[in-house]
């Protein structure tokens, strides 16, 4: 893999922009940092991270998937078609933080796998160049290293950036970024990953050790599943939906159909495991009928089930989002003591 | 009240009281967050637990939302918002008053966060506060700022900072009144035409993400399933779709008309930072107006849109 510096971070972007590829990038609206299309020349570089994680980008709140429509010349019978798969560009992201590349790498697992393929996934997926920018300045609530990943972590992304001073150090990671950097102009060779170490230890310094998630990953399930803590938790929980929302790693989805006497369109919205709605039978049964249940699978979820599905890899990537909006304060990391207790 | 650490003494002293004198089963107040800018309900059921409490100026909601068919005697450490929403539960049938013990604290206003940061730019790593400012501290820096500057939106125009008329006992001293909403915003805003005053709310829920903090914060919402849940049949869409959106909204402002304590845990809990209190506002003032009857006021006075009188008008009946 290559290394490269350049020394103006607009002229990186524009040609990023101009390689055919679509800029996704951290720009400011109404004073919030988000992930957007945007000009270079918007492109944010003072912030934290993305008031919502990017997973919107691959994983829309609300996805089209396929429109349907009575067939005028055979009664009974719909025509079907496909939505929104045709229309996906190609698009270079810049700007990803490494907790939530690794967050959008824990999702790739999910929606691609030995059992499964999620054409709406893969498509911007793999139809993307992951440039991440690394954190030379962690916030407040930021706990990345406790959970195993790096504020200059390379998983899920293709090129890794840092900023300095005026311009930015980058290293490729996989032929994809490779690819990508080759075909830019303005990029000189070497200079950024002696630097790295430096950068990337100082920025470690500066966020919390490791949580001690041995326990409660080499327990079984059972045991964990039955400890008495989750009541005290759930007590408070409120059971809205912010944690799993702003999450880098909560994929679940509804499917819904909306129709009218002519047709209608298919579509997958954003589910939350914290609604009683989440859960119900047909029949009226709830497997999930108290906030103990919810609370219990969004955790056992994020830090035991998915580390078992995934070789390991935690559920959690400590970007902080959820310690910073939830309305009473559940904490994922008090929670994990718990679980480990 | 000499300092904080005076009133949280109190506040533990009186919840272990109220524990003790067999008042209540559990006492449900406020501890300590883990993180700048928060703080976490917290239930006590033990004299040990009760060490845990403190007064904080990050609430985000309001803990008469936890009282709806709560099991037992509950002692609750109440701001004057709290209490008046504690007030409604028990007029609306929710939580009978014998089983209510009310500890009010007079309270000068929650802390916005988004104030703050309106105003300090640089990262905030510690928030700690004493009686009437708040005290951050960065990387090499620290700085203060008095409370009153940065309050939460709701707490500026609070008509009921000291709930002595409300509850069974107070702590901490009378907190200084304020003048009270005079509505003059959006009093300009209904004489404007109706497509502008469409715009205006239509823009304020732009970002919503139907994540339902607002709902499940509020200490109105107990419906055991809410319309937007109903799935037989399902009166709403589930997409981001801006009308389902705006529709959510405006028919969750009309079950709280005249209900509404102006607590502002909808927006304190909101991710998103939307002004929801928007939408109840002008109903307050109509509610006032018209049945001079203010929320959470009177232990047995019924919210008056649930209720009927001959002699109520009805001249918008043609």
């Amino acid at each position: 893999m290559a290394e490269y510096t350049v020394k103006d971070k607009l002229s990186f972007l524009k040609a990023a922009a101009g390689s055919g590829r679509r800029l996704l990038a951290p720009s400011s609206k109404d004073g919030r940092v988000r992930l957007a299309e945007v000009t270079p020349d918007r492109v944010a570089f003072d912030y934290l991270n993305t008031h919502l994680s990017p997973k919107d980008a691959f994983f829309p709140q609300t996805e089209k998937m396929l429109a349907f429509h009575k067939d005028a010349a055979k009664p009974g019978a719909f025509v079907y078609q496909p939505l929104g798969l045709d229309k996906i560009q190609p698009t270079v992201v810049f700007g990803l933080r490494p907790c939530d590349a690794r967050g959008l790498a824990v999702c790739d697992r999910v929606f691609q796998n030995d059992r499964f393929t999620d054409p709406y996934w893969k498509t911007k997926y793999e139809g993307a160049v992951k440039i991440g920018l690394a954190c030379q300045a962690p916030g407040p609530n930021c706990f990345c290293t406790a959970v195993g990943g790096s504020p200059f972590g390379e998983d899920g992304l293709d090129v890794l950036a840092f900023t300095k001073g005026e311009g930015l150090g980058l290293k490729t990671l996989t032929p994809a970024g490779d690819e990508f950097l080759k075909g830019l102009s303005g990029l000189e060779s070497g200079g950024a990953a002696g630097e790295m170490d430096g950068l990337k230890k100082a920025a470690e310094s500066r966020l919390p050790g490791p949580l001690d998630l041995a326990k409660a990953q080499a327990a079984p399930v059972m045991e964990i599943y039955n400890q008495p803590h989750w009541k005290e938790t759930a007590d408070r929980c409120l059971n809205c939906g912010t944690c799993t929302f702003f999450c880098p790693t909560c994929h679940c989805f509804d499917i819904q159909d909306e129709e009218n006497e002519r047709g209608g369109v298919r579509m997958r919205n954003w589910d939350t495991c914290m609604s009683w709605l989440y859960t119900i039978h047909g029949s009226g049964h709830n497997p999930r009928p108290t906030k103990t249940e919810r609370v219990r699978q969004r955790f056992m979820h994020k830090l035991k089930y998915i580390p078992l599905k995934q070789g390991g890899a935690c559920g959690c990537v400590g970007c902080g989002r959820c310690v910073q909006h939830c309305p009473v304060n559940i904490d994922i990391r008090a929670v994990a003591v718990d679980m480990s207790k | 009240m000499t300092s904080l650490a005076d009133l949280n003494q109190n506040i533990q002293t009186a919840a272990r009281r109220a524990l003790a004198d067999g008042r209540a089963e559990v006492v449900f107040g406020y501890r300590q967050g883990t993180a700048p800018f928060t703080a976490a309900p917290h239930f006590a059921r033990t004299p040990e637990d009760c060490g845990q409490f403190v007064w904080t100026s990050f609430a985000r909601v309001n803990l008469a939302a936890y009282l709806p068919k709560y099991p037992g005697k509950v002692a609750l450490i109440a701001r004057g918002c709290e209490a008046r929403s504690a007030v409604g539960q028990v007029v609306e049938s929710q939580f009978p008053r014998e089983n209510l013990y009310v500890i009010g604290v007079g309270c000068q206003g929650m802390v916005d966060p988004e104030a703050v940061l309106a105003r300090e730019k640089r990262p905030i790593r510690e928030v700690t506060e004493d009686l009437t400012t708040i005290n951050l501290a960065g990387d090499g820096w620290t700085a203060s700022l008095p409370k009153a500057e940065v309050l939460r939106r709701n707490c500026k125009t609070c008509v009921c900072r000291t709930p002595k008329d409300l509850a069974d006992e107070m702590l901490g001293g009378d907190a200084p009144p304020l003048p009270a909403d005079d509505f003059a915003d959006l009093k300009a805003l209904a004489a404007k035409p109706p497509q502008e005053k469409m715009a205006y709310f239509k823009g304020l829920v732009k970002d919503c993400l139907r994540c339902y903090a607002c709902r499940q914060a509020c200490p109105l919402c107990y419906c055991p399933v809410c319309f937007v849940d109903e799935t037989r049949p399902q009166w709403l869409g589930k997409s981001n779709d801006a009308m389902d959106t705006f529709t959510f909204h405006l028919l969750r402002a009309f079950h709280c008309a005249g209900r509404c304590t102006s607590c502002g845990a909808c927006e304190a809990a909101c991710p998103m930072d939307i002004k929801l209190r928007e939408f109840n506002r002008l109903l307050e003032e109509e509610v006032q107006k018209d049945w001079q009857f203010v929320p959470g006021a009177s232990w047995d006075q019924k919210p008056p849109l649930t209720t009927y009188r001959p002699d109520d008008e009805a001249d918008f009946i043609k």
